[in-house]
């Protein structure tokens, strides 16, 4: 009895609780999916905006799936099926480089090509994937975010590397 | 199969030392480990829990303070109870006015159960707060009062002040023509800081400024009362301007001396009658046109 009126959202330390431990998850699956033209950041705020205006129908164990389906839903409204696109950070170039013109033109033909090889990916595929990839997060961790198994997990995330590949040599 | 199970494991940072080497033995090795540092390049934005967690709080204290919003209705009926009670309090303490038209009498009861009948044509002011303690009311016309006992009764009228201590009397105050009767008790009429005492009976009458001599009353009411206008020894331009005040019809005169004296009375419910009871007395004729009646010598 104690313990349940404990673990209601509206406490604000177990809803603080529960913001450091999902917020970036949620918004790395929402940039991932979705871009970041439409904002993640905003969303992720709103989503907890709405967990803590319903905190007491939600419960605890509840609360992640809750953020996820609402931030993913906040998203398809503003979604206009515009086509994702991930921003390439160019990490500040070293004013001395011992990389040859030719190496560097390469290299930046090859980011585009990634990029747009990224964009081709399912949702599903490419947020499972750049969590594994950039995010370094493993399938298991992956497979709880997205109440998904771990097979699945491996499929879409194999299924993402041998996609891309292909069409990296096509392009 | 050995190399799909190999990257796999990869992928899941999974490998062991053996495996890593491996790992590094497959052809596309090279392949992958490029594609996997530009991967890197796409990392999303850097999200800082901490910072973005003191926004959502300030967001969070906005939907809280909306708790306190039991205060705007709370303000709102203390609004409307402060405009209601100023609007009572207003018309409350405001004087009462009671005015009668040509032929309408009517009846006023004060707050101490005192009675004021009034005539046609008449207003009577007063304010019914502390009227217990300030008896105190204003007059413009003709009225009979009943005054209930109690502290002093003034009626203030621009002839003069009347004061009593529960008595019946009337009033009469047109213009230049001002006459109190006392029926009961003793009242005291302050005519141009002069004070005249009248006892049950006495009347004191000024007309055109001129104080005129008492004549002893019987009755115990005014004639008014009953329907009636009486008059001893009025000069008839008062009768006739009483007779304005009863009956709607316009009154011409035509070669008639207007300071005879008049003693009589007439109804105020017959205008034949009543023509008659003031034109045969007179030697006068009369004749109705319309709404004028034009009256001449015979």
């Amino acid at each position: 009895m104690s313990k349940s009126l404990q673990d209601n959202i509206c406490e604000s330390q177990l809803f603080e609780r529960l913001y450091k431990k999902h917020s970036k998850n949620l918004h790395d699956f929402l940039y991932y999916k979705f871009g970041d033209h439409l904002n993640p950041e905003d969303k992720v705020q709103e989503a907890f905006i709405k967990l803590w205006q319903n905190c007491g129908k939600v419960a605890p164990n509840k609360a992640k799936s809750y953020l996820f389906t609402t931030a993913n839903n906040l998203m398809l409204n503003a979604f206009a099926h515009q086509k994702v696109v991930l921003r390439y950070n160019n990490k500040p170039q070293k004013t001395s480089t011992n990389e040859t013109p030719e190496f560097l033109l390469q290299e930046k033909e090859y980011h585009q090509k990634l990029q747009t090889a990224l964009s081709k990916l399912t949702e599903a595929q490419r947020v499972a994937f750049l969590m594994n990839r950039v995010e370094g997060k493993r399938f298991k961790e992956i497979a709880e975010l997205l109440d998904i198994s771990v097979k699945g997990v491996e499929k879409r995330i194999y299924g993402a590397l041998k996609k891309l590949r292909e069409d990296i040599d096509e392009l | 199969m050995k190399r799909e199970e190999l990257i796999k494991k990869w992928l899941d940072h999974n490998l062991n030392t053996e495996e890593q080497n491996a790992f590094e033995q497959l052809e596309d090795y090279n392949e992958l480990i490029k594609m996997n540092e530009a991967l890197k390049h796409f990392k999303a934005p850097d999200f800082s829990i901490d910072q973005t967690y003191e926004t959502l709080k300030t967001n969070l204290e906005v939907k809280k303070s909306n708790l306190n919003h039991w205060l705007k209705p709370f303000l709102k009926i203390a609004a409307i109870l402060a405009i209601g009670f100023s609007i009572y309090y207003y018309t409350t303490t405001l004087d009462t006015h009671v005015n009668t038209v040509i032929a309408e009498q009517t009846t006023v009861q004060l707050p101490d159960h005192s009675t004021v009948a009034l005539n046609s044509n008449s207003t009577l002011t007063f304010n019914k707060k502390d009227w217990s303690d300030n008896r105190e009311l204003k007059l413009h016309g003709e009225a009979f009062f009943k005054v209930a006992k109690g502290k002093k009764f003034d009626v203030i009228t621009t002839d003069g002040i009347v004061s009593v201590l529960g008595t019946q009397f009337n009033i009469k105050q047109r213009e230049s023509y001002f006459e109190v009767t006392c029926y009961e008790g003793l009242v005291a009429v302050t005519h141009k800081h002069n004070t005249t005492t009248l006892k049950p009976g006495d009347t004191f009458k000024i007309i055109d400024g001129k104080l005129l001599a008492n004549e002893k009353e019987n009755a115990m009411q005014p004639q008014w009362l009953r329907g009636e206008s009486s008059f001893k020894s009025v000069p008839l331009k008062y009768v006739i301007a009483e007779f304005k005040n009863q009956y709607k019809q316009n009154i011409i005169t035509e070669n008639i001396d207007l300071s005879r004296l008049f003693t009589g009375s007439f109804t105020h419910n017959n205008l034949d009658l009543a023509l008659k009871s003031v034109t045969i007395p007179l030697n006068l004729s009369y004749s109705q046109s319309g709404e004028s009646i034009l009256l001449k010598r015979e």
